[in-house]
């Protein structure tokens, strides 16, 4: 029936999460409005901008372009769930300590992207860093810092300096 | 190791920010991510007309809806008007009997979803009037041409004319004069975070507004003048916000004042998010212009006259038209030396979206037209790009000395020849220049430019920032501002700056958001004025706080206060440091001793330079900014010349004169980003695309924002150049790269292939026309 | 703001024919979405029913041998097909393909079934698999049938697919020897859709170096892929040199009659079909004579 709510059940962050959905929910609607994970942010909600880009299974996505339901079954990591409690997650540290953050609307969707690069990649080149995160439009701060902030957390992850 | 300034202990070197472990982790909250028990959704309804009479609304259909709590249309409030400045008002929160431009809001709708408040909206029947308009300038100035506003003959917004020196004398006395147009084009501000508000009243005389506001002192004094509060009972309390540039986040959008009326009418939390389709047909935008400068130099290259003619399309409503177009003027004596300059500006009112500040607000159109100017002269008299800035550029004054420009602007410091020496050190210039790099259907050129930009902006009324500095009896520190931070790192600063004066690190200091209720009123965040004036604000509050503190001090030394000094969190005496006390053990007397003391220390921005005290915008005359920044910048370009595509290379320097860099990453962060999002990116991609009013490209695919795989990795050198008038000698950050990309990257682009384009952006298509009749033209004439 | 719609989702290719065949004509299918979401949040399609095939395991597959060719399962996600060794030691140019399709976020969910039944003639994959002369293999309540992927795209977002019929997969065939394939198109930033792109196919005769065979499509220049086929005529039969190249582009350019939109007019969508033939067929030409 249309309009009926459809059984959903999908880890996030690590937990299991059993709800029910309207079926045209998007993924990013989902985390958002019913699980409140508002660190997935919405900027064009039309697959340009890259702010609502989760991590599906390992992998980079865009959670505007994902409809809830597609998530059936699998694992969702979202901005919440990427440092260890207090613990900040290498490429989170580097962002802050490199200086590659200003207004952080673009943040958790970059912070996604690159993880879901170093997770698959730990020695990615350049070219590698800025196709990871073509997708991800920011307003202000270059790209410079954020590019060299991964490059500096894919080291310390390969247990460099 | 990270490069470090000066002797400090906080500033001066690489200190994470504030606001980041927030940002990182995603707890930091936006206008959007704000949820209140109740709350309801709120939908603009918009006119699809660009210029049309309004002759009925009829909102009951939408108010039937099950679900509807309310409706709003410009009627409810009352013919109230805002505006930038007071003689400025010329726009309702709705439109009432008009609409000026397509999607202007002419209703809005509270609803328990945002499917019915958007279906409510569709209910909504409003019956127009369609008018012819008008759609740009040229169009606007016509005898008998639609008037956008009926009160506003020739649809002239702004006219200013402004001679210095005589203009026509050097002209005829000079060796050289040419006279160009160029044209900059019609930008988003290209923020992801779309305007978003959430507003109630938690009485029947108080508001809450918690709005995607960059200036929160805008909507407070708004606000309250709407819906005749006092101001004491507008609350408008900050959330992080992502990112501004200028004019919307600055004042008011429709959803700022439809949240507050569909709260009130219905007693429940109201929230409005924007879409970007929403943001990018109706936010503000920058300017297009059309300026026509012509300049005359001698022999040597040295300037001896200018003049300006500005045309901008100043959309359909007034907004900070005025300071656009004196920012456009002002600036033109700066950063070289120019001793005669005449300014004639007209901006016009017409039918498209309202045009307003933008991160290198005015001097981004002027000094690109100058800089690119400069260059083809350079070529005539057979000159290095180089050089003949080094022959122009106003050299640093000595200290305790102020430089005058002939329009009445006033610096103490000016790095711009450092600048430009250190960049062309950098890239080595002269070398890189002679070389000419062809690789297949691939050529590289190499431009360079120069700019300044005005910090601390200072305008008329109120203008200053204040912060206090409250000292919590265990040591820690609460720092209050009213300074807003968007993105550009000013809370970092300020705190950093506070920190240093109290002796204290930077882990002592917290600071919260602007809450309306608790913050000092601040003007703003815009003019690049935060980390000039509330650093100002900060230093003294700090030393406020300090000077009560070393009393205690000198009291339980017995020396005078003078012997005091607090240093990395100790307290001792300065010609016996032996003689100390840890700092929370100083504050801790100092609050609990008899008679006891709350240690709160207030402070407030001074002037500058007050010479010829606030400019006047009508008469072109003296300091829009407390001190002012200077950037040289060097760009490098691979051109495509088969298809007309540019790149802008990582063989890319700028050198920047923020006076000093309190926090040396976010400098850099503030000059490549100014650099790429507003410079490269207005170079080479951006423009709304019109027809007859409409955006033809509303959204972020068609719309081309830079993104990270073409960024070039600019390399960012400092001048230090302590100015007097900012905190520690800072000056601003950001807005001067912005002025400093277009010129380089056209001039690179020059350098490349021989072909000038004049009219930004330089994009794919308008590049390969050029290169083609370049190439017919070559063809001819053998 | 999408328009509601009752959803499934079917685990087998066969349940989900069984579902077109019930609500024949008022389904639509999703694959990974990254066009259709846009169109659809957009308001400019809805939907009754909405059968979601992404879950279908058994048509995510990448199969090689060298008699047979290529087999790829329509739900393949583009990243896949980008990072597959197979296809890039056996295809290079589908790989090359994907590394320029959108962002790395689109290839991670997207599929290239779904690209395909898009039918948009700005899509990558469509021509460079004519150019590769691949098939479509459609499933329907009336069994298999196999399809020329340039006989599928019927108009703009239209395909040659009944009611009640799917893709599953595309079957690429081993190229001859001594043939070449290369795309090219025209990005202002790296994952731009093209303004207009070329896929080239060249087939050289091994005696005497003779363009035997030679494939040429077009990317935005029609309501479908193009192919150009008086461009290709330039080639075929010749011994190739760069001034054919040039002339075959001067041709294809003439076949095209591309849009007109904020990207480009269609005067320089023109010029640049000229430029991208040749580039894509000067590739594809070093590549003939590589292999």
């Amino acid at each position: 029936m249309k309009g009926e709510l459809k059984e959903l059940k999908l880890t996030v962050n690590g937990k299991p999460c059993e709800l029910k959905v309207k079926a045209n929910t998007l993924l990013v609607e989902l985390l958002r409005n019913e699980l409140k994970l508002t660190g997935t942010k919405v900027g064009c909600l039309d697959s340009a901008c890259g702010a609502c880009t989760v991590n599906i299974d390992g992998k980079a996505v865009r959670s505007c372009s994902v409809l809830a339901l597609q998530a059936n079954g699998r694992k969702v990591t979202t901005i919440e769930g990427v440092a260890d409690g207090d613990k900040l997650h290498p490429i989170q540290e580097a962002m802050v300590e490199y200086g590659a953050i200003e207004c952080g609307f673009c943040t958790p969707g970059m912070v996604m992207s690159a993880k879901a690069l170093l997770e698959e990649n730990p020695s990615p080149t350049r070219e590698e860093v800025r196709e990871a995160i073509q997708g991800n439009l920011c307003a202000d701060e270059g790209y410079v810092k954020y590019i060299e902030a991964i490059e500096i957390a894919a080291e310390k992850m390969r247990g460099g300096q | 190791m990270e490069e470090t300034f000066g002797n400090y202990s906080v500033i001066g070197k690489a200190m994470p920010r504030v606001d980041a472990r927030a940002k990182v982790t995603g707890e930091a909250k936006y206008a959007a991510d704000i949820e209140l028990p109740g709350m309801l959704w709120g939908q603009i309804k918009r006119s699809p007309y660009a210029h049309a009479r309004i002759l009925n609304i009829d909102t009951s259909k939408a108010e039937e809806l099950p679900g509807v709590k309310a409706v709003t249309t410009g009627k409810d409030f009352n013919g109230f008007k805002w505006g930038w400045s007071g003689p400025t008002r010329d726009e309702e929160p709705f439109a009432t009997t008009k609409v000026r431009y397509q999607y202007e809001g002419v209703a809005a709708v509270a609803a328990i979803s945002e499917d019915i408040a958007e279906e409510a909206c569709d209910l909504i029947e409003v019956e127009y009037e369609p008018l012819p308009g008008v759609f740009d300038p040229f169009e606007a100035m016509k005898e008998g041409a639609p008037l956008v506003h009926d009160n506003r003959p020739g649809n002239i917004c702004v006219e200013y004319h402004w001679t210095f020196g005589d203009v026509d004398k050097a002209f005829a006395e000079s060796h050289l004069v040419r006279e160009d147009i160029f044209q900059t084009p019609r930008m988003a501000k290209g923020y992801l975070e779309t305007p978003a508000v959430v507003a109630y009243w938690p009485g029947p005389d108080r508001l809450v507004f918690q709005g995607a506001k960059g200036s929160p002192y805008f909507p407070y004094r708004i606000l309250a003048r709407c819906f005749n509060l006092p101001l004491s009972n507008v609350r408008v309390i900050q959330p992080f916000i992502g990112s501004d540039f200028g004019g919307t986040k600055n004042d008011m959008t429709h959803c700022d004042f439809a949240a507050p009326m569909l709260a009130k009418k219905t007693g429940r939390p109201v929230k409005l998010v924007y879409t970007q389709f929403d943001t990018l047909t109706t936010d503000l935008r920058r300017h297009p212009m059309w300026i026509t400068i012509k300049t005359g130099v001698t022999k040597d290259g040295i300037l001896k006259a200018t003049y300006v003619k500005a045309i901008a399309d100043g959309g359909a409503y007034t907004r900070m038209s005025p300071l656009t177009m004196f920012l456009t003027g002002t600036c033109m004596t700066l950063p070289y030396e120019l001793p005669n300059f005449k300014f004639d500006a007209y901006n016009y009112f017409t039918n498209n979206p309202s045009s307003a500040a933008m991160r290198g607000h005015g001097l981004y159109h002027s000094r690109f037209a100058a800089d690119v100017q400069l260059d083809m002269m350079a070529e005539e008299l057979g000159l290095d790009p180089v050089e003949i800035r080094l022959r122009n550029a106003i050299e640093n004054p000595e200290p305790g000395k102020v430089y005058e420009t002939i329009n009445g602007v006033h610096m103490a410091t000016c790095g711009v020849k450092e600048c430009i020496e250190k960049v062309a050190e950098a890239t080595n210039w002269e070398e890189k220049r002679k070389t000419k790099k062809v690789e297949g259907h691939k050529s590289y050129g190499i431009g360079f430019s120069a700019a300044t930009y005005n910090g601390g902006t200072k305008l008329s009324a109120h203008n200053a920032c204040a912060a206090i500095v409250r000292v919590c009896e265990d040591g820690s520190i609460n720092y209050l501002t009213g300074a807003s931070d968007v993105g550009q790192g000013s809370d970092t600063v300020c705190c950093a700056i506070a920190a240093e004066v109290l002796g204290v690190g930077l882990e002592d200091i917290d600071i919260k958001r602007v809450d309306t209720a608790f913050t000092p009123v601040d003007p703003g965040s815009y003019g690049s004025r935060v980390t000039v004036l509330a650093g100002q604000a900060a230093m003294n509050a700090a030393e406020d706080a300090k000077r009560q503190l070393v009393e205690v001090a000198a009291q339980q030394f017995s020396v005078t206060p003078e012997e005091v000094e607090i240093k990395n969190r100790q307290v001792f005496v300065k010609s016996n440091p032996q003689r100390n006390m840890p700092w929370e053990r100083l504050v801790r007397i100092a609050c609990y001793e008899t008679p006891g003391k709350v240690i709160i220390g207030r402070g407030y921005s001074t002037q500058g330079i007050t010479i010829l005290g606030l400019a006047d915008l009508s008469k072109g005359v003296g300091d829009i900014g407390t001190n002012y920044s200077f950037t040289a910048q060097a760009a490098e370009v691979e051109v495509d010349v088969e298809t007309g595509v540019v790149k802008c290379t990582d063989n890319s320097v700028i050198a920047h004169d923020c006076g000093f860099p309190l926090n040396p990453p976010a400098v850099e962060t503030q000059v490549q980003g100014g650099s790429y999002h507003q410079g490269v990116s207005a170079a080479l991609y951006e423009e709304f695309k019109m027809d007859q009013g409409q955006t033809l490209n509303p959204n972020l695919i068609d719309y081309m924002r830079p993104r990270a795989y073409e960024a070039p990795m600019t390399k960012v050198l400092h001048v230090v150049t302590n100015d007097p008038y900012g905190p520690f000698g800072a000056k601003e950050a950001s807005e001067g790269s912005c002025c400093s990309a277009p010129p380089a990257l056209i001039n690179a682009i020059y350098d490349a292939t021989g072909v000038w384009i004049k009219d930004l952006p330089a994009q794919p298509e308008k590049v390969f026309w050029a290169l083609k009749a370049q190439k017919e033209k070559k063809q001819r004439k053998k | 703001m999408i328009g509601d719609f009752e959803y499934f989702a079917p685990k087998t290719v066969d349940e989900a024919i069984a579902l077109l065949s019930k609500y024949k004509g008022e389904a639509k299918i999703i694959a990974g979405g990254q066009s259709m979401l846009v169109v659809m949040k957009r308001g400019l399609l809805t939907t009754e029913y909405l059968i979601d095939i992404k879950g279908i395991a058994a048509l995510d597959y990448i199969k090689y041998d060298e008699g047979e060719g290529l087999r790829i399962g329509a739900l393949t996600i583009h990243r896949a097909i980008e990072k597959s060794p197979i296809i890039q030691k056996h295809f290079r140019v589908l790989s090359e393909m994907e590394q320029n399709l959108a962002t790395i976020q689109t290839r991670n969910w997207g599929t290239i079934g779904g690209n395909l039944c898009h039918g948009d003639p700005a899509g990558d994959p469509a021509p460079v698999l004519i150019a590769l002369n691949a098939k479509l293999k459609l499933a329907g309540s009336g069994g298999e049938r196999i399809i020329e992927v340039e006989e599928f795209s019927k108009d703009y977002l239209e395909v040659a697919l009944e009611p009640d019929e799917m893709l599953t997969e595309i079957q690429v065939p081993t190229p001859l020897s001594h043939t070449g394939i290369a795309c090219e198109k025209l990005m202002v930033m790296k994952g731009d859709m093209g303004v207009v792109g070329a896929a080239v196919s060249i087939t050289l005769s091994p005696k005497d170096g003779v363009c035997k065979d030679a494939r040429i499509v077009l990317s935005n220049c029609a309501s479908v892929p193009l192919r150009a086929r008086g461009a290709e005529k330039k080639l075929i039969g010749k011994v190739l040199n760069d001034s054919l190249l040039v002339e075959a582009g001067e041709v294809a350019s003439t076949e095209a009659s591309p849009p007109v939109d904020v990207h480009g007019s269609a005067e320089y969508r023109q010029e640049m079909v000229k430029v991208f033939v040749r580039r894509a067929a000067t590739k594809a030409l070093e590549r003939a004579k590589a292999a």
